[in-house]
């Protein structure tokens, strides 16, 4: 179970003027995702999807606020006195507060992450990928190379082990980041747009492909997406976001039993209805800038 | 490729040559590149020859190649090369073994940066060539003035090339590394280091060509060899086929170690080859 409890977290950024200022990508976000659960982050871009998908993962330390997953913290919380911060900053003088340690290997939590286009490792062939995944989570080596290929046959990439991402296609690219996120067995899978690069059909082909692992295994799968049939589709519920600053506008449980058809009226009337609410969204977006 | 990658021992060696041969002296094969380098070379046989430049001061092709085998038989030509090169690969090589880990830490880490880079920023655009008066005081002329002015020609273009490489690095693949619990120094040798690989040969092959500069500077200061030696010797007898040959030579090496250096970037960035 992963809990978000108020999250916030502000940015400094240098505006056109050259001034500083705070910018709010993520602003009072709660949520409670269930154990084998697939939640879609929705919203237009610019709305602190990524950033609370980082935050979830403990990439990004919050300004406010703590994740729990399974009960216990993803990040120590920032001090609020004078002398914590003191402490604080003696100890992350040379190591980012992100970091995993300086010479162990050690993941944190039950985490996976899955981004769009920067997913895997171009120096890396296919199942280099996979081992490097492997190893960080200890198996030992001699038992590597048969799970990596396992979970490569798993995802339809049997035959191009030794290839390089840069001789795959997009989607092949995406069915090795997901390879490499499930080779660790882990709890929770963070997708962060992980369909936008692909073409519709494959896009469509990976969405199954996703549902049948994820019936196969249970996981968490959170989903950052700005593509709203797909987060219909795939989710129990669609948690959308509205920008400036990134809160949840609103919740959409979806209690469409699996498989879904993509032509399923039930589907298309909640699509629909998202879709409405983003135009609604934009729109006074456009009446406040005017 | 997956040849290659089986076979082992002399073979592969072999195979190896082969391929940084075919990679290398290749490029001069083809058609286009010859039928424009044949007739320079013809003309720089027979102009001087048919009298139109005057031989005096521009030697045919002939007379360097000549030249070029009096000095390797009555001159110690490849004692001079040699030992301008072992100073070279002296300078070269303790350059890259501070310049790459200092630029590597510089990327990786804001609180390193912030103490060392305006140092460098400070230090570097001192032209070398500066450097010669203090180095001679320091070091006398020498062996280890030599090596000191080549180091400070070699050592800025691959430190700040690294850092810059390493500082580059997409924060996304930082990101996915660490959430499968990659440790700082796992993401430098596998995230960072591939990420700059590119930078850093090309930043290698800049060193080369400052170094180069470095060592003529340096032996145009005294000392009794060297191929910047044999130049300083052309120039007071004025001699002009020994200098050119000195030239040839300089040019030879330069060209050899850039492509030694294309060469390693084939065989390791594999990635790239095909894309
Ligand atoms: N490291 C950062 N520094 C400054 N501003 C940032 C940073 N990361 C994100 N932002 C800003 O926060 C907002 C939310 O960004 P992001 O989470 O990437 O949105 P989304 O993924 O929904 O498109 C954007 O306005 C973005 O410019
Ligand atoms: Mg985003």
């Amino acid at each position: 179970m992963i809990e978000a409890r108020s999250i916030t977290k502000f940015f400094s950024v240098v505006n056109e003027k050259g001034l500083a200022e705070g910018l709010t990508a993520v602003l009072n976000v709660s949520l409670t995702i269930p154990d084998g659960k697939i939640f879609s982050l929705l919203g237009p871009s610019g709305c602190g999807k990524s950033t609370f998908l980082e935050i979830l993962a403990g990439l990004q330390a919050p300004t406010d606020g703590e994740i729990r997953i399974d009960g216990s913290r993803v990040l120590e919380p920032l001090p609020s006195t004078r002398k914590e911060m003191e402490a604080y900053k003696r100890r992350y003088r040379f190591i980012s507060p992100v970091a995993n340690g300086v010479f162990r290997d050690h993941p944190k939590h039950d985490i996976a992450m899955i981004f769009q286009d920067y997913a895997v490792f171009p120096w890396m062939t296919a199942i280099q990928n996979v081992n490097f995944a492997l190893k960080l989570h200890k198996i030992p080596r001699a038992q590597r190379n048969e799970r990596a290929r396992f979970f490569l046959n798993r995802v339809g990439l049997a035959g191009v082990e030794h290839k390089y991402p840069s001789q795959l296609s997009g989607g092949m690219r995406q069915r090795l980041a997901l390879a490499r996120a499930l080779s660790v067995e882990p709890k929770i899978i963070l997708m962060d747009e992980p369909f936008a690069a692909v073409d519709a059909l494959t896009r469509e082909r990976l969405q199954d492909d996703l549902l049948k692992i994820w019936g196969e295994t249970g996981v968490i799968i959170v989903m950052v997406t700005h593509d709203a049939p797909e987060a219909v589709y795939l989710s129990d519920e669609v948690v959308i976001f509205s920008p400036g600053p990134g809160t949840i506008r609103n919740r959409i449980s979806i209690d469409i039993p699996r498989p879904r058809r993509r032509s399923d009226p039930e589907i298309i009337e909640i699509q629909d209805r998202i879709f409405a609410m983003l135009q609604y969204d934009l729109d006074q977006e456009s009446e406040y800038s005017i | 490729m997956a040849e290659t990658y089986e076979t082992r021992g002399l073979r592969r060696v072999f195979l190896e040559l082969w391929g940084f041969i075919k990679n290398s002296v290749g490029n001069f094969f083809s058609l286009e590149f010859l039928s424009l380098f044949i007739p320079l070379l013809l003309l720089w046989e027979f102009l001087p020859r048919w009298n139109i430049l005057p031989e005096s001061l521009v030697p045919s092709l002939s007379t360097v190649a000549e030249k070029f085998w009096d000095m390797l038989l009555h001159r110690d030509l490849v004692f001079h090369i040699a030992y301008s090169m072992s100073r070279f690969f002296t300078a070269f090589i303790i350059a890259v073994v501070l310049a790459v880990p200092i630029g590597l830490l510089m990327g990786w880490n804001l609180k390193i940066r912030a103490y060392l880079l305006p140092l460098w920023q400070l230090l570097s655009p001192i032209p070398p060539p500066a450097w010669v008066p203090i180095t001679i005081i320091f070091f006398g002329i020498g062996f280890r003035m030599h090596t000191f002015l080549m180091f400070i020609g070699i050592f800025y273009p691959v430190l700040f090339n690294t850092y810059q490489g390493i500082k580059d690095t997409d924060p996304r693949y930082l990101a996915s590394a660490r959430v499968f619990g990659a440790s700082e120094f796992t993401l430098l040798r596998k995230i960072y280091f591939w990420h700059a690989f590119g930078s850093i040969i090309m930043s290698l092959k800049t060193g080369v060509a400052m170094g180069l500069v470095m060592l003529l500077i340096g032996e145009s200061y005294g000392g009794r060899a060297g191929i910047g030696y044999l130049l300083g010797q052309a120039k007071d007898y004025f001699v002009i086929p020994e200098m050119v040959v000195c030239m040839a030579i300089l040019g030879f090496i330069g060209w050899f170690l850039i492509e030694v250096l294309k060469y390693v970037e084939i065989k390791l960035a594999v990635w790239k080859v095909g894309r």
